[in-house]
């Protein structure tokens, strides 16, 4: 278990520093100069030589990654030139929105995929099985920037079911039922292409988890129906739920971006595109680094999960 | 894949069942994506109005004889948008792919051939690339990568699909070149090419090509949320996703507008997941469990 | 029915319906079984051992399986009973050992919670009483520290450790009938003694009927009072232990004793393996299936199959048109 940690924590480390590398490096697929991309076009010599001294720009770029990278550490990612904040503020003000959507989401998805997983694994190929195969398999198939327009278009506009169309977002502080109803389109879209994941993965591995021999062997004690799909069946194909969450979280997040920028919620997304529209290259490298790295932690972490769930796999 | 990753486009190839029959449906989904290709490909001989031809006297005007779904805010044809829209989301969702396995199915066949130094070496490389989330990756090298073109779409996110293309044809030649036949013909002297071409990939291609096609409706599906973000080809060009990202705008005057683009796309993407789940649980067949 | 018959099995019958068509793994198979008698039922792998004893206790498959005939455990008819009213006699009238202790423990569940399930869920035993009876469980069948194993997770533990808790969790509730499915053959040679002398042991001690499956004849030698051999799902010779070792009749049960390496061959030099294949399920002649392989085999055991009819000596039935001389006795030891 301990030495299946530190392989892992090793792994991690490496991962963490190709992804610094890549975030470093975006800003030199821009066109033209670094500090003009930093400081916007209309920046002043003075203030390019400064940068220039501080970033050490003109050194190799080997050694500026190091600069760069010292700053990072210290928590720097830099300073908007549009909002003149610095790139941590603004990304410590949006990331809450996508944590917020995406917990909503997990309880929703989870909770609607269990239960109908179970549903179905119990009699594979019935009716209810093939129905909701059916559904689940044509939503996998509509993207959730088609999903979030069906929904305004439906709810806030033909039910005018108000709060929650675009440009509707109130802050967790203000209110909190408002801010429920402002995040409950996108959640509700993030958590139906969760839903569609979740149950396929968990049926089809409940289905052979339930053809193995322990769970002729549980029968045989005669406990009940319920406890065996609960207490034998569920938990070893909870790990392939739980595995397919963790792949979740990065398709979550982008999807996430999509139903932000569609109802204007200043989440990462929001802010992300935003950027990029106004060419607001520190920003977009902070979030981009920012979101890379907390879905190789969240993914870690349910690596962790997932082992303390098995002991299988980290015996293998 | 609703959710455009390719990792979990990697899970439902891993995770359908086998041995199932073809069906009816499985033809219907192949005829509608034969036809689909063929507007696409002819759609400039196809007697068909010009998609950017604007029309004043026409605007918005709903689905009938002269415009099969109507027109949109600027009076040009949907039912021509739509067909020259196919263009880029096909474009990108093969061209895409076809780098992912140019690059990554010789790799993953032959690191679970050689095994040893050459496999443990290149896996290494392609987990810690894979924990990269591809879709922001592709994001941020899109946005800073400027100016933004079809052919730099297709390089991206090919390049980042690399890495998975490598792991699933990895796993699928991993569990046949243990089989008896593999090692029957490489104890009979086989060359490692012959090995490698008649006997390792007819028995991984119905899962390759299973995961080529999800693999390309996920590539279309991302293609559509990059236009929808901004960040594909740039209007007036039509694609299926700024066509829905142009007509939720005015989704209150004209529905039609985004109701066909979404229609195609979504049928677009049923029937290729159809037919990439359906291929590999009808040709896959491993014994029966008892 | 007599007091003194535990089981008493009529024409019990086992049907899959699969993709090739109709499969009866078990055919028209009777017997009585007696408190605390020992039973083997032998036969090749793939003769119907497992899906028979399964049948017996009502565990074979919950779809695509059609079951006929009767089985009744101590008054209570299995046959056509649902799962619910199944459950009141599993663990509590008939309990089963698995044939692979890798498989059939709950890999992800501590083996003293899978010994405890069925004692709180069965016998309605409070959490700290049902932790002591555990940890009992674990002393008898012999685990050494059980009271720190009993946290252990199956993986920790080796294959005969294992096996031993799974016959801990089979006699958890003190079932009057026990079904011992090839309890050794994933096993090491020595481990397997030692299994079955504790399975022999415990059956004393507990009296515990016992139905002994195996393939390897050499098992029940020693341990059974009576023994079925099995061929194609059916029934082809039974007798007490003695008649089938040295009276039997049927080839198919020569061929099985001469491939055995216990019994045949002491020195262990050659194993004489039966010549052929078992025969497919999905397409069964109407003769006797033992016919392509048997050498005593005749036009009448291709076309009509020889049904069980008795020997000289009491409880001893075959099922062969050519049966071998009675005083098959000399060539064996
Ligand atoms: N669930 C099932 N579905 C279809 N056929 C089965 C099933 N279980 C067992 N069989 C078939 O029944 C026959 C008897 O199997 P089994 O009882 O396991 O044999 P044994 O235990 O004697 O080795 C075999 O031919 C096997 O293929
Ligand atoms: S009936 Fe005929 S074929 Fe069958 S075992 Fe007897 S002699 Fe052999
Ligand atoms: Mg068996």
């Amino acid at each position: 278990m301990l030495r299946y940690l530190t392989k892992r924590l090793m792994l991690l480390v490496g991962i963490v520093f190709v992804i610094s590398v890549g975030s470093f490096y975006l800003i030199h697929l821009l066109p033209g100069n670094p500090a003009t991309v930093i400081l916007g076009f209309g920046a002043t010599p003075e203030a390019k030589a400064i940068l220039y001294k501080q970033l050490g720009l003109s050194k190799p770029i080997y050694l500026q990654y190091f600069v760069w990278l010292g700053n990072i550490l210290h928590g720097n990612l830099g300073v908007s030139f549009i909002s003149q904040t610095t790139v941590s503020s603004v990304i410590r003000s949006a990331l809450p929105i996508d944590g917020e959507i995406i917990i909503l989401s997990q309880i929703m998805a989870f909770a609607a995929a269990i239960p109908t997983a179970m549903r179905s694994a119990r009699k594979p190929d019935g009716i209810i099985d093939r129905v909701l195969g059916a559904t689940s398999f044509t939503l996998l198939s509509i993207p959730p920037y088609i999903l979030i327009v069906v929904l305004v278009l439906f709810i806030s506009i033909k039910l005018g079911v108000s709060g929650t169309g675009p440009s509707a977002y109130v802050s967790l502080g203000t209110d909190w039922i408002t801010n429920l109803e402002s995040l409950s389109l996108p959640a509700f879209t993030l958590a139906t292409v969760s839903f569609v994941v979740y149950y396929r993965i968990l049926r089809s591995d409940l289905i052979a988890t339930l053809q193995e021999e322990f769970i002729t062997m549980a029968r045989s004690k005669g406990i009940s129906q319920r406890r065996i799909m609960w207490c034998h069946a569920f938990r070893p194909s909870s790990v392939a739920l739980l595995g397919a969450a963790s792949v979740n979280i990065g398709s979550l997040l982008a999807a996430g971006f999509v139903v932000q920028y569609l109802l204007q919620i200043p989440g990462l997304g929001y802010t992300l595109i935003l950027a990029i529209n106004e060419s607001d290259f520190l920003v977009v490298q902070g979030i981009v680094l920012t979101v890379s790295v907390l879905v190789v932690a969240i993914n870690f972490f349910f690596d962790f999960v997932i082992n303390m769930v098995d002991p299988r796999i980290s015996r293998e | 894949m609703s959710s455009f990753s390719l990792e979990e486009a990697e899970l439902m190839v891993e995770k359908s069942e086998k041995g199932e029959p073809l069906g009816l449906f499985f033809w219907i989904c192949v005829f509608w994506i034969g036809l689909n290709v063929f507007g696409a490909i002819f759609a400039n001989v196809l007697p068909l109005p010009n998609p950017l031809n604007e029309n004043f006297n026409a605007i918005n005007v709903g689905p009938g004889l002269h415009h099969l779904f109507g027109t949109d805010d600027l009076g040009r044809d949907i039912f021509s948008r739509i067909v020259y829209g196919s263009r880029v989301s096909i474009t990108v969702g093969i061209g895409a792919i076809l780098i992912g396995f140019g690059v990554g199915a010789p790799l993953g066949m032959l690191a679970a051939y050689r095994r040893g130094r050459f496999d443990s070496f290149l896996t290494t490389i392609m987990y810690v690339l894979l924990a990269f989330p591809a879709i922001i990756a592709t994001i941020a090298v899109l946005s800073f990568w400027t100016p933004r073109s079809l052919f730099k779409i297709i390089v991206v996110i090919g390049v980042a699909s690399i890495p998975l293309v490598y792991r699933v044809i990895r796993t699928a030649t991993l569990s046949v070149a243990t089989k008896d036949y593999v090692i029957a013909a490489k104890v009979q002297g086989a060359t490692d090419r012959r090995i490698l071409m008649k006997e390792l990939l007819p028995n991984i291609a119905p899962i390759a090509v299973s995961f080529f096609l999800i693999g390309v409706a996920t590539v279309i599906t991302l293609e559509g949320a990059l236009a929808f973000l901004g960040l594909s080809v740039n209007p007036p060009t039509p694609s299926w996703g700024n066509m829905i990202n142009e007509a939720r705008t005015v989704l209150t005057q004209n529905v039609w507008l985004a109701f066909f683009p979404s229609l195609a796309l979504c049928l677009f993407l049923i029937a290729l997941n159809f037919i990439g789940d359906r291929i590999r649980s009808h040709f896959d067949v491993t014994e029966v469990k008892l | 029915m007599s007091d003194d018959k535990l089981l008493v099995v009529r024409d019990l019958t086992t049907t899959f319906a699969t993709a090739g068509g109709d499969l009866p793994a078990v055919a028209g198979v009777s017997f009585d079984l007696a408190r605390n008698e020992t039973l083997g039922i032998v036969g090749e792998s793939g003769s119907g051992k497992t899906v028979l004893s399964r049948t017996i206790m009502g565990l074979q498959p919950r779809v695509n399986t059609t079951v006929t005939g009767s089985s009744i455990i101590d008054g209570f008819e299995v046959v056509g009973a649902s799962e619910n009213e199944k459950r009141t006699i599993w663990g509590t009238e008939v309990a089963m050992v698995f044939q692979d202790p890798m498989t059939s423990l709950n890999p992800v569940m501590r083996i003293g919670k899978q010994i405890d399930e069925a004692l709180r869920v069965r016998l309605g035993m409070n959490r700290k009483d049902a932790k002591a009876r555990a940890i009992e469980l674990l002393e008898l069948v012999g685990i050494p520290s059980p009271v720190q194993r009993y946290n252990a997770y199956p993986g920790q533990l080796s294959g005969g450790m294992r096996q031993r808790v799974v016959i801990a969790i089979a006699l958890a509730c003190s079932p009057k009938l026990l079904m011992a499915d090839e309890p050794t053959t994933g096993l090491d040679v020595t481990i397997q003694a030692q299994i079955l002398n504790l399975l022999d042991e415990l059956k004393e001690r507990l009296k515990t009927s016992v139905i002994l499956v195996t393939h390897d004849l050499g098992v029940v030698a020693t341990r059974t009072s009576r023994i079925l051999v099995m061929y194609a799902g059916r029934i082809v010779e039974t007798g007490t232990t003695r008649d089938v070792f040295y009276h039997h009749r049927m080839p198919y049960t020569r061929a099985l004793l001469e491939s055995s390496p216990k019994v045949a061959n002491k020195s262990h030099t050659r194993l004489v393996t039966i010549p052929g294949r078992p025969p497919n399920l999905l397409s069964l002649s109407d003769g006797c299936s033992f016919a392509p392989r048997c050498k005593y085999a005749t036009d009448q055991c291709h076309l009509v199959r020889p049904e069980l009819q008795p020997s000289v000596e009491p409880g001893h039935t075959f099922a062969c048109w050519n049966p071998l001389p009675i005083n098959a006795e000399a060539t064996l030891p």
